[in-house]
């Protein structure tokens, strides 16, 4: 047997007018996890979907056990014994969790699904990874990470050699992200190989063994991660050095803003009180399902509250639609950006000026002009990197779409801006950038609310950071009392429980 | 803020005359030519003179089309429409033997038209959840409903003063008046949906509803809107409808809905909502106005138009798709 159970050698995959692999190796050990890990567009997703035989490399040569393999389709991925877990589970929701892990290959007789021993044989590996919902159960009623442990589970039914998880923990929790950890710990022992693919650093320090960096679909190292510091991963993943990935600017903190007091929806949040001034940035953190959006959603009128009172500068402002919220100042940038923030299809400028059209329109004509204009200034604002302002909004990476949802709210006058996950799915340079332009609003007297369920972020740029919990705010820390620690002993208050209840 | 790294995006956009060339719309404008020299060659009565005398008919339908298109362009349908123009033909045809002045009986068809519009329009907007195909079929069967009731056992009226539908069915020289009507309703309709604020919210609540609500647009209000102009329009088709037949009966208006919706699809807008323009929607109208005109004089059979109307649409939504097959192959090639 060869020293790796799968190794790719020379890998070149050209697209119309892009390569989006040049020359790129692999290597990878039995048992081994392997990270990989590289910006949005570096590659990363085409390899793995060379792997499993999605696409076809134009050069290149695959070894599976020493073998030379040449997969023609996913099929053969498959009998090979290569599995790949993605990002977005793909399961069908009204299915129950037994036959979306044997889709495609039920367990059959005579033609006829037996129900029986698939739902034991479902629950058998729901039991190795100590599942606590049972196969009969609907996929669509699990959490996101209920669901991905049926994909993972999917995979084994295949009795799958080599796992690849796609960026697992970009939609967990803390404590699922840990679940996660615990059942790739597990798989590792069981001898099964996993590829990796994550912007967290957490992830790859805590699972990964070693880990091989992409950049503009170029092999840039395979580095042990024992050896490597997060400085030197940034700068083979960015290619430049990045000093300061959080630039939180010393900002001279207003007058109050905003100040929600007391409030509640039935089943959603309970007594929720808090403020934000001119100038700072308020994190607002917990697990996912603790009602943070939530809150905000009915801040912004995209809910209705059935309590509580909200504040602007001082007086009671009544928020019925987001187009009430908007002409009296406060924006929510909402967490998806693809289904919520912006319209995928359409160019850049017109995304940017939708909620503005108006102002620039004479007669209700719109003034196409003046859009353009304004456009193309609000997205030089923000960096946006992009060539025209036609060019759709899906063509761009994610990081580049948040810079165009927040280049949305500059083009009105708001004095409150609530940004919702802003850097989830964005790669680490992206990122700066995105802090960067945070900070800057900041300095230019914008209230700013921050989203988010990654500590460094909420660490990293807020001045005030409130923790909320199963519906209710656990508390409120300054930056300099808060740490990781306090954050997640706030987080998790009564969390445990009520989450292995919620999960029955 | 400035940009940190200075860079330029471009905002200068290409000129119309080259996007208009490779457009569906240039395509349709061919289409309109060859369908012409076609009714020419196939009907020795077919000229210009015949069509402005015999196009009036077919003409109501094509003010259906107008709202229709943004109603399709929401990614929604209105299957009542037939029933509104039923129903708003039959009230005004009552009106009109009351011996009530013929205003009254125009503001009749439309106040009628506008009601049953703003019903669906309350319905849909009410009940968000309910899908509009469904709504509407509701509201079609219930439309022709009540004008079955009022028309009772004989099942047709007609009107006995028709002075009034006579000056809707006149001319100015040899061009009808219905003609001039439609232009002008369809330039209306065109630049609101193509120019103004209104028309662009409209495009983004059907290209993604979430995130026009989440930007702070009025979804529901543009919604109602539209849905309750549709019902107007249709009132004023059902003036037109009775101009030419001088009475209604239970089956007037019947498939004018899928006729307006065959004419907007064959003009490149999408049933899926957020793609197309009303150009191409009254490119297509006339398109299929010319053909009706132009077989119909041959005495060819009504249900072999449709056939041939049935099998163009078809053709229309199946091109863009094989055009880019065929694009994608070509570039596999490269």
């Amino acid at each position: 047997m060869s020293e790796y159970v799968l190794e790719l050698k020379g890998i070149t995959k050209i697209f119309p007018g892009v390569k989006a692999l040049n020359n790129v190796q692999f290597q990878l050990k039995p048992g081994e996890v392997h990270a990989l890990m590289g910006e949005n567009g570096a590659g990363k997703s085409t390899f793995i979907k060379v792997i499993t035989g999605v696409h076809k490399a134009e050069e290149g040569e695959m070894f599976l056990n020493g073998q030379k393999v040449d997969f023609k389709g996913p099929k053969d991925a498959q009998a090979a014994g290569i599995a790949a877990v993605y990002q977005h589970p793909t399961s069908y929701p009204h299915l129950t969790v037994a036959e979306n892990i044997f889709m495609g290959h039920e367990i059959i007789k005579n033609h006829m699904i037996q129900w029986k021993a698939m739902n034991s044989e479902a629950n058998k590996l729901l039991k190795e990874l100590n599942a606590d919902f049972d196969a009969t159960a609907e996929m669509g009623t699990l959490s996101v990470a209920q669901q991905q442990m049926v994909e993972i589970a999917k995979a084994l039914s295949t009795n799958a050699k080599i796992i690849i998880l796609d960026e697992p923990t970009a939609c967990l929790t803390r404590s699922e992200s840990e679940e996660l950890y615990r059942i790739v710990d597990k798989l590792k022992e069981e001898g099964v190989s996993i590829i990796f693919i994550s912007h967290r650093f957490e992830d790859m320090y805590r699972l990964a063994s070693r880990v091989t960096v992409f950049r503009d679909s170029q092999y840039i190292g395979t580095y042990d991660v024992d050896g490597i510091t997060n400085a030197d991963l940034i700068k083979a993943m960015v290619g430049r050095e990045i000093k300061d990935l959080f630039p939180k600017p010393e900002v001279k903190i207003g007058k109050e803003m905003l100040r929600v007091e007391g409030l509640s929806r039935v089943g959603y949040y309970k007594n929720v009180s808090f403020n934000v001034h001119a100038g700072e940035i308020i994190g607002l953190t917990g697990l996912v399902g603790a009602g943070r959006t939530e809150v905000v959603e009915s801040v912004c009128g995209i809910t209705r509250a059935d309590e509580g009172k909200v504040y602007l500068e001082g007086k009671e402002v009544y928020v019925k639609k987001p187009s009430d919220a908007m002409e009296k100042g406060i924006i929510l940038l909402p967490e998806d950006r693809q289904k919520e923030g912006l319209i995928m299809s359409w160019g850049l400028g017109r995304n940017v000026t939708l909620p503005t059209i108006s102002k620039y329109a004479k007669n209700g004509i719109c003034g196409e002009k003046e859009e353009r204009e304004l456009s193309k200034k609000l997205l030089e604002d923000v960096d946006t990197k992009a060539v025209d302002i036609f060019q759709p909004a899906s063509s761009l990476s994610g990081g580049n779409q948040q810079k165009v949802v927040v280049a949305k709210a500059l083009s009105q006058e708001m004095k409150v801006v609530i940004m919702d996950e802003p850097t989830k799915g964005v790669d680490v340079g992206a990122k700066a950038e995105i802090y960067a332009i945070m900070g800057e609003l900041a300095l230019k007297g914008y209230a700013i609310i921050l989203i988010s369920s990654e500590m460094p972020e909420i660490l990293g740029m807020s001045d005030r950071i409130i923790v909320m919990c199963n519906g209710r705010k656990t508390g409120e820390l300054s930056r300099g009392e808060a740490t990781q620690e306090a954050i997640l002993e706030l987080a998790m208050e009564k969390g445990h429980a009520a989450g292995k209840e919620a999960a029955k | 803020m400035a940009g940190k790294s200075g860079r330029s995006i471009n905002n200068v956009p290409e000129s119309p005359i080259k996007k208009m060339l490779f457009s569906w719309e240039g395509i349709l404008v061919i289409v309109f030519i060859l369908v012409n020299i076609f009714c020419a060659c196939f009907s020795e009565f077919y000229n210009l003179k015949s069509l402005l005398r015999q196009m009036p008919v077919y003409l109501a339908e094509v003010f259906l089309m107008l709202p229709m298109a943004y109603i399709l362009v929401l990614g929604e349908i209105d299957i009542s429409v037939g029933s509104i123009v039923c129903l708003c033909a039959t009230m005004s045809c009552i009106v009109c033997n009351t011996g009530a002045p013929f205003v009254l009986v125009v503001i009749t068809a439309l106040v009628v038209g506008t009601l049953c519009g703003s019903v669906n329009g309350f319905i849909l907007t009410r009940f968000q959840e309910l899908p509009p195909m469904i709504v509407t079929l509701a509201t079609q069967i219930i439309f022709r409903g009540i004008a079955e009731i009022i028309l009772g056992s004989g099942g047709s009226i007609s009107a006995s003063n028709t002075d009034g539908f006579r000056l809707l069915a006149g001319k100015v020289g040899s061009v009808p008046y219905i003609l001039f009507l439609v232009v002008i309703m369809a330039v209306i309709f065109a630049v609101i949906l193509g120019k103004s604020t209104f028309g662009r919210r409209v495009y983004a609540i059907g290209t993604n509803r979430l995130t026009a609500y989440y930007s702070g647009i009025h979804v529901q209000k543009i919604r109602f809107i539209i849905y309750t102009v549709m019902g107007t329009i249709s009132g004023l088709c059902a003036l037109f409808i009775v101009s030419t037949s001088y009475g209604a009966n239970t089956t007037t208006g019947n498939g004018f809905e899928m006729d307006a919706i065959a004419m907007a699809v064959f003009g490149g807008i999408s049933s899926t909502g957020g793609k197309g323009n009303l150009a191409g929607g009254v490119i297509s109208a006339f398109i299929i106005v010319c053909l009706r005109v132009g077989l119909g004089q041959r005495n060819v059979h009504a249900q072999v138009i449709l056939l041939i109307l049935g099998l163009l649409l078809i053709g229309a939504v199946a091109l863009p798709n094989i055009i880019g097959q065929v694009k994608k192959a070509m570039k596999v090639k490269k």
